[in-house]
């Protein structure tokens, strides 16, 4: 469906996109994960044609973006990081003049308006002026825009900046149920929503790919082995040395005292081989009381930190 | 660009702009028309619209100014150039649609014609053409408020840089007058207008070479022309200006005179500022 290749971005003597390449199926989510200036938004507004490319091409559903811009333009949908409105109007007028130069068909924009308007949940302040609406009203104003006119793709960049944790949630799931019929690019840095929302995460840095994968995987390959964090009431030394006993540990750690009497320890173990009932065992016949257990599955956020800090020890 | 066009005619009248590029137009045509028809018990209506084009200068660029630079500063840019819709579209959309306000303004002002034939003798062909030539005047004059509008992204900076150049095209047929007249100083002037032009292209497209090479081979086209026949860069300055002044080639239709490469003139002037417009929409793309 959509396909990048080598696209590059050059402003001047600075490189905000660099020899990018990667393709979305129809119908998968992508998610794009980056820190501020990572090149996210420059990429998406080459995918739509807002700025051109210094090198490499966009192609959608096998049209370049060169050569048939306005038929490849009228495939996508686009929610700008600021969502673009006019103040002055209201929601449905706004609404029907987008409608309009995204040439909806006169007798089936009213009907498709108010699908659309239904399922962002902005029905309620159609008959206001857009600049009197909240930031998150704002949003899904913008949202409503990018899905005007049924694209096929929608390209979607940091949908939910600015809404409150209900909201964010509504959209979160508005996305999922879009994603069901629309192939969908989204840019985030809340990065819990790209892990819910999306099948595969592209991470950027410095307008390079540094990680493609699924979330899953991504999570997987970055743990290397099985590492478990233990809090043990109990001396350091007495602690370290009955774990030391148990079969089948490669390398343990203490992170000293975090709470009164106990001691913190990171436990390595060689294999896929569960140690966490021989830890128990070992640990309860001493009599050092385990006060908690649990695995070091790296949430996205330390997988997005470790990718990008690796980045900055290599260069 | 029919939708454009509606939206951006209607924002006339949403904002206060459209109001008061009406009222104020209204005011100073009344006012002249009054003085002129009125009080002196004139029909010669054709002076009226001779009198006031002096109000361009100020009228226009409260009609341009946020033409083109408020979608940038809206980012609303984002929507209008991802949708399917051609920039030529876009252009035109919004040009017409100032040049609509234009329009229904000096439709109004048909009254003052439709009095003076109801007590008087009016020359209604010497009418028709004067508003024909004052009509497709005030639309170059758009068209250029259009283009300097698609250089900023500040109204203010819109309105004042437009203002300037009225200002400059409203002086040129005096200004003119004063400059030296001699092949060489037409020779020179024509060698710095290549380096500046060549200059501004090497600014907007960063190629070295694309505007040295025009530049040299200008230049030196001018020097080697220059030794063969002077006579060429006679009175170059003042035929330069020249084609600036829009202003002067209305003074045919002042004179009830339906001056067919005035209108051809005008057209082409608004059409050229319109294609660079787009270009300089293009180009932003592209840098």
């Amino acid at each position: 469906m959509i396909q990048i290749k080598n696209l590059t971005k050059r402003f001047g003597q600075h490189t905000a996109v660099d020899h990018l390449n990667f393709t979305v199926g129809k119908g998968e989510i992508l998610g794009f994960l980056g820190p501020n200036g990572a090149g996210k938004s420059t990429t998406m507004n080459m995918i739509t044609g807002y700025i051109s490319a210094t090198e490499g091409s966009v192609i959608i559903d096998g049209m370049d973006i060169v050569d048939h811009p306005l038929e490849v333009k009228s495939k996508i949908g686009y929610l700008p990081e600021f969502p673009p409105l006019y103040p002055e109007m209201t929601v449905t007028e706004y609404l029907e003049f987008v409608s309009d130069i995204k040439k909806v068909d006169a007798a089936a924009k009213k009907e498709s308006m108010e699908k659309i308007m239904d399922l962002v949940k902005i029905g309620d302040v159609q008959g206001r002026l857009i600049k009197n609406l909240s930031k998150g009203y704002k949003q899904r104003v913008g949202l409503a825009q990018a899905l005007i006119g049924r694209p096929e793709i929608l390209i979607l960049d940091e949908p939910t900046v600015g809404l409150d944790p209900k909201q964010i949630i509504e959209i979160r799931n508005l996305i999922k149920e879009l994603g069901k019929e629309h192939t969908i690019i989204l840019s985030s840095h809340i990065l819990p929503e790209v892990s819910a929302v999306c099948e595969q995460v592209i991470i950027i840095n410095k307008g390079k790919i540094v990680a493609s994968d699924t979330p899953e995987n991504l999570s997987k390959r970055l743990v290397g082995g099985n590492q478990l964090i233990l809090r043990v009431a109990g001396a350091e030394k007495e602690v370290m040395n009955t774990v030391k006993t148990v079969a089948g540990i490669s390398y343990i750690e203490s992170k000293g005292e975090r709470e009164p009497d106990s001691v913190d320890i990171v436990v390595e173990s060689e294999t896929e081989e569960d140690i966490r009932k021989p830890l128990f065992f070992a640990l309860s016949q001493a009599k050092l009381p385990i006060l908690m257990m649990k695995s070091m599955d790296l949430t996205l956020e330390e997988i997005f930190l470790q990718i990008i800090t690796e980045e900055e020890v290599v260069s | 660009m029919l939708a454009v066009f509606k939206r951006e005619f209607k924002s006339y009248f949403i904002s206060p702009i459209g109001y008061i590029f009406m009222g104020f137009f209204l005011l100073l045509s009344g006012v002249f028309f009054a003085l002129i028809n009125l009080m002196s018990a004139s029909a010669h209506y054709i002076s009226v619209l001779t009198n006031i084009t002096f109000i361009f200068m100020f009228v226009v660029p409260i009609l341009t100014m946020r033409l083109m630079s408020e979608d940038k500063r809206l980012k609303t840019d984002q929507l209008l150039l991802t949708s399917p819709l051609s920039i030529t579209g876009l252009v035109l959309g919004k040009y017409l649609a100032a040049v609509g306000v234009f329009l229904l303004t000096i439709l109004i002002t048909c009254i003052y014609p439709v009095i003076i034939n109801h007590f008087g003798i009016l020359a209604v062909w010497e009418v028709v053409g004067g508003y024909i030539g004052f009509f497709l005047l005030g639309s170059a004059f758009i068209a250029l408020g259009l283009f300097i509008s698609s250089t900023t992204e500040n109204q203010v900076a819109a309105a004042i840089i437009t203002f300037s150049a009225l200002l400059f095209i409203w002086l040129i047929d005096w200004v003119q007058e004063i400059l030296p007249k001699d092949a060489l100083s037409g020779a020179v002037f024509a060698g710095l207008l290549i380096i500046a032009i060549m200059y501004l292209v090497y600014r907007n497209t960063r190629d070295l070479w694309v505007s040295i090479i025009p530049a040299v081979l200008g230049v030196g086209g001018v020097v080697t022309t220059y030794f063969l026949n002077k006579t060429v860069f006679d009175g170059f300055i003042t035929r330069f200006f020249d084609w600036f002044s829009l202003l002067k080639r209305f003074n045919s239709f002042a004179m009830g005179i339906f001056d067919l490469s005035a209108v051809v003139y005008y057209l082409s002037f608004s059409a050229v500022f319109i294609f660079l417009t787009i270009q300089i929409i293009e180009k932003r793309r592209w840098s």
